[in-house]
């Protein structure tokens, strides 16, 4: 009965694949394309008492289940998937190729949602590579060159992160004994070869520094919609598998965990500065994403360093993750509201207060669902004894927040000049709206709720919720943005090319490319033509004539019933 | 006789009697011939089925004639035969009714089907044979049954594959004749048994062993198509897809891997094989193989040469088990040996399909397909996506038991290789798939079936579709289903279980 249970959640997506992929064209499924998602809602909310299942017969020996971390994602990500899956409804409805989409949507939506409930690695490492695979046809969706080439980076940097993830599992369970369960490999502590390949397959997944860069080109080539789930639910799996399987125990792992912290911090900043230079808003917000996973990758790095305090981190990465997941949604899909900006009234207020709260979220505005994540996150900080550069993590982390409101400012005001320069009539679509709207609203909601299930025993929630280091950093991101306004604002072309290390990748491997095709002009082959040449060629031209000639009928029939008559004998003498 | 070896006889000859009647069969004899051929493949199908259940409860079955002196033709039934039997009744089955839509109303089909029972007559008894001497037999017959069928068509090039692949076959079958000669007279005309019967001499003649396993390893290693013996592989791919599916999937290439599981396993034995650093050799050998196979694989455009090229990959997959000599490697070999049979008989059954239908020969042509022939294209990414060994899919299940018995058997460079070969898979199998799915046709299609024998009800004949969505889901529940009893991965367990001696191995 639980597997039942268990497995509808991913099956529905599934069935509701096959059912719009059959008749493409003739299909009325098509508006229950977001509602494949309340399954998943409906187990994140009533799940938690549920026992897992064990499906021996399916896969080798799979395990589906709920634990109280995959509640948090399982709630975020079908609660996000919901909401874009009603937006797309609206953006994709007159779109010929709409279908496809849809089947490639519920297939990454399949994917997504078991994976959370995936328990041993296998099933959960069929679910990722559903979902990684599956998103490809969302990212190339709009077929125009720039999709093409995004989707190919997304797509290497996807397969290399499954196969990189099938050797560590591999590794990690031969050092379990075999046991498949993602418990078991935890408690087996990977190490060495195994962990590195772990932390680097979900770290593709996760944007993770110096993997990141398939993230600023994949998100402004896809639809909006899908942009929104990449950024929002799909690149936490990465996340989500980092906390299932790395040695998260009271020995942590200090090494690992300083190396995390500080990809994580790297990528905090370095991706605001990147982002900041771009012009797109939906390239500012990939960027805005590729720093946020560099804090919850910092957050991840302090559970290893600091295991005393692994349970009160871990429960704050999972709150930044859903605040973050709700929050970038919400801006995701304000990029896609262009056409919809009413002319004036209560309306028109709503449509800058969806944006602008969630960017202010991000900030870490206080009383927004960014506060209590960032509150909870810094809290154990503040009295932990962390040595050498460490000791400065607390305040980076602070820091990061100019970073995140610069970024925010810039995407506002490139998403104004956007609103600025379409001049579309109206046209108010409900779904669109509900779908927007929900998701701003859980920048607020959500710190509330969060607050009134805790403990009594924590801190109070006006504590929570405020606090002058929230403030600061903010001040000093207006402060720069302020100085960069008069020169900055009203660029058009990025200062630094979207993608930043895929620039230089390519050309090498064009280079290569090229070099390749004109190698006799410098290779050992080329210098010396006529010896080494000469020498393969007789050798070609040899093989092949012995080949004609040992080929040919008579002298295949000769030899062979000359040796099968002297075996023969051989045999009977012998 | 003994007991129950009419059973094994009667398998035998429920492919051996409808195929020599059919030679005698005119052209026009339709409807006898196709009687025939599917009640020859079904019979087998039932009995191999019989066969199944006996085995599995234990029975034993054998056959023993005198051949020569000291020499007996031995047929005999373990667990290792069934899987293989099993494997070519199934896709001998499919493969008739995928045979019969292909060839409808072309010339020379009484001479067809009856080499192509008497092909499959000899892969039934090349995994029946109960010693190498038996064996011998049946894979010379096999060679010999073979040709006719690559050179079907006729023309030039069907005649340069076939002359290729005879000159490369019968060499390599001289080799293995000298070899088993030798071995004969060395240790006896021994049955096969779990675990070797070479031990005492492994002290006192271990050059002769060495010697006599590289010579064993040529002669099968030409049908298994290892590298540098696999050239006529690829270039036998003219011949039409039925044959192309049956030579890649059951009966050729994998009688050659039969060949080599049986020497390693049970002739050489396990333990001999590693302590005379055979195994080893037999390890690089294989990662070569693949990494080659699929180095070349992505160099070509005409798709039928791309999945030939994969099939040098793949079945070196068996063989890189098999030299692992570890139990987890053993069963990622053998169930490869099933796994690798239904995805490339499904990648071939799709190619088959849009040659067919649509004329499609390169995979630059595919752009668009998936619209056209969306279950054939599914299908086709099914297999694809199982050679690339992603879950839930056959392949899976066999690169991950690889993978964990590199590890086990101490090559951890194997794990390397696994991800080399993997990646390249992904790089020729995925464009394929990408264009048809995603990629725009903007000329209409150029309907060669429909313009041959009028408009089809499906989205081509029901007799070329209706295999291949059958083969495409046993590579699917493979994979998915890998769990359940009788599972291709279940019953490879109970063959390493029950039959060999491996060592350190406790079930």
């Amino acid at each position: 009965m639980n597997a039942l249970i268990w497995l509808a959640i991913p099956l529905v997506p599934l069935l509701l694949a096959v059912l719009i992929g059959l008749r493409p064209h003739r299909t009325r499924f098509n508006r229950w394309l977001p509602w494949a998602a309340l399954p998943g809602l409906a187990g994140a909310a009533v799940g938690g008492d549920v026992e897992p299942a064990a499906l021996d017969w399916l896969m080798l020996n799979t395990l589906l289940g709920l634990d109280p971390l995959g509640q948090a994602f399982l709630a975020l990500t079908s609660g996000l998937w919901l909401a874009a899956g009603l937006f797309a409804l609206s953006d994709r409805q007159d779109d010929p190729l709409r279908h496809r989409f849809y089947v490639f949507w519920l297939l990454a939506l399949s994917g997504n949602l078991g994976l959370i409930l995936a328990q041993d690695a296998l099933s959960f490492y069929l679910f990722f590579s559903l979902m990684s695979l599956a998103a490809y046809g969302l990212v190339v969706h709009f077929n125009t060159a720039e999709a093409w080439r995004a989707g190919r980076i997304y797509l290497i940097l996807a397969v290399v992160g499954e196969i990189l993830l099938f050797a560590g599992f591999v590794m990690a369970i031969h050092q379990a004994g075999g046991d498949t369960r993602l418990t078991a490999i935890a408690e087996a502590r990977p190490e060495g070869w195994g962990l590195a390949l772990l932390v680097l397959g979900f770290g593709i997944k996760a944007g993770m520094l110096p993997l990141h860069f398939w993230l600023p080109l994949a998100h402004p080539a896809a639809p909006v919609a899908a942009s929104a789930v990449l950024s929002g639910a799909m690149i936490k799996a990465g996340l989500l598998g980092w906390l299932r399987v790395l040695p998260l125990d009271e020995t942590g792992h200090v090494l690992l965990g300083e190396t995390l912290v500080l990809l994580g911090l790297s990528a905090a900043f370095l991706a605001a500065i990147a982002g900041v230079l771009q012009s797109r808003p939906k390239t500012i917000l990939a960027y805005s994403s590729i720093s946020q996973m560099g804090l919850m990758t910092a957050g991840a790095g302090l559970a290893l360093v600091l295991p005393d305090l692994r349970a009160w981190l871990l429960m704050a990465v999972t709150l930044y993750a859903v605040h973050h997941g709700f929050a970038k949604g919400a801006l995701f899909l304000a990029a896609g509201m262009t056409a919809q900006r009413p002319a004036a009234g209560a309306a028109r207020l709503a449509f800058f207060l969806f944006a602008l709260l969630p960017a202010l979220a991000l900030a870490g505005m206080p009383m927004t669902s960014g506060a209590l994540a960032k509150n909870t996150l810094k809290e154990p900080l503040y009295d932990a004894d962390l040595a050498g550069w460490m000791a400065h993590t607390e305040f980076a982390l602070t820091l990061a927040a100019a970073g995140t409101t610069l970024l925010m400012l810039r995407f506002l005001w490139r998403w104004y000049q956007a609103q600025r320069d379409t001049q579309a009539p109206p046209r108010a679509d409900s779904r669109r709206w509900w779908a927007w709207g929900g998701l701003a609203c859980m920048s607020l909601v959500f710190p509330l709720l969060g607050v009134a299930v805790a403990p009594p025993e924590q801190v109070p929630a006006w504590v929570v919720l405020t606090g002058l280091s929230l403030v600061w950093p903010i001040a000093i991101g207006l402060f720069l943005g302020l100085l960069a306004w008069r020169w900055a604002r009203d660029h058009e072309r990025p200062l630094l090319r979207e993608g930043d290390l895929v620039v230089p990748l390519e050309w090498l491997v064009h280079t290569g490319q090229r070099l390749w095709h004109r190698r006799p002009a410098w290779t050992g082959v080329g210098r010396h033509p006529a010896r080494l040449r000469w020498v393969r060629y007789r050798l070609r031209e040899r093989l092949e004539l012995a080949e004609r000639v040992l080929t040919r009928w008579e002298t295949i029939g000769l030899l062979f019933a000359a040796a099968m008559l002297g075996l023969y004998l051989t045999l009977w003498a012998g | 006789m003994s007991d129950g070896g009419w059973l094994l006889l009667a398998i035998l000859m429920s492919s051996l009697g409808p195929g020599l009647a059919i030679f005698f069969l005119p052209e026009r004899r339709y409807g006898l011939r196709t009687l025939l051929n599917l009640g020859g493949a079904g019979t087998k199908l039932v009995l191999v089925g019989w066969l199944l259940v006996s085995v599995l409860r234990g029975d034993e079955y054998r056959l023993v004639l005198p051949l020569l002196p000291g020499i007996d033709f031995v047929l005999a039934a373990d667990a290792l035969s069934l899987l293989f039997a099993t494997l070519s009744a199934v896709l001998w089955f499919v493969t008739t009714v995928y045979a019969i839509g292909y060839l409808e109303g072309s010339p020379r089909r009484s001479r067809f089907f009856g080499f192509f029972s008497l092909c499959v007559s000899a892969t039934v008894g090349i995994a029946l044979s109960g010693n190498l001497i038996t064996l011998l037999i049946f894979y010379e017959l096999l060679t010999l049954a073979t040709w006719p069928l690559v050179v079907h068509r006729g023309t030039p090039a069907a005649l340069r594959a076939g002359r290729l692949y005879l000159g490369y076959t019968l060499t390599s079958g001289l080799v293995l004749f000298t070899a088993i000669v030798w071995l004969t007279l060395l240790a006896g005309a021994e049955s096969f048994v779990p675990g070797g019967y070479l031990g005492e001499l492994a002290s006192t003649h271990e050059t002769t062993l060495k010697v006599l396993f590289v010579m064993l390893m040529i002669g099968f290693g030409v049908k298994a198509a290892l590298v540098p013996l696999h050239s006529w592989l690829p270039i036998a791919m003219v011949a039409p897809a039925p044959v192309s599916a049956l030579l890649h999937a059951v009966a050729v290439v994998k009688a050659g891997a039969f060949g080599i599981v049986r020497v390693v396993n049970d002739v050489f034995g396990a333990e001999v094989a590693i302590e005379l650093g055979l195994a080893a050799g037999l390890v690089v050998v294989a990662a070569i193989t693949i990494l080659y196979g699929s180095i070349q694989a992505l160099r070509t455009d005409d798709l039928k040469q791309r999945l030939a090229f994969s099939t040098v990959s793949q079945v070196s997959y068996i063989v890189l088990g098999v030299a692992l000599a570890g139990p987890l490697g053993v069963i990622g070999g053998l169930v490869h040996l099933v796994h690798q049979g239904i995805t490339k008989i499904t990648l071939f059954f799709c190619a088959g399909n849009f040659a067919e239908t649509l004329g499609i020969h390169k995979i630059s042509e595919l752009d668009g397909v998936g619209r056209r022939m969306p279950l054939t294209m599914l299908a086709f990414t099914l297999g694809a996506l199982g050679m690339i060994g992603l879950p839930p899919l056959a392949g899976f299940v066999t690169k991950w038991h690889l993978g964990l018995g590199a590890l086990e058997a101490q090559f951890h460079w194997v794990l390397a290789v696994l991800i080399a070969s993997s990646l390249l898979n992904a790089a020729y199998f995925l464009p394929p798939v990408i264009r048809g799915w995603l990629g725009e046709r903007r000329t209409p299609w150029h309907e060669h079936m429909v313009e041959h024998s009028g408009p089809t009800r499906f989205e081509t004949h029901w007799m070329l579709l209706v295999p291949t969505l059958f083969v495409a889901a046993l590579s699917l529940l493979g994979g998915l289903l890998a769990g359940m009893s009788l599972s291709p991965l279940d019953w490879v367990t109970l063959i390493v279980e029950r039959d060999y001696s491996i060592p350190g191995f406790a079930p």
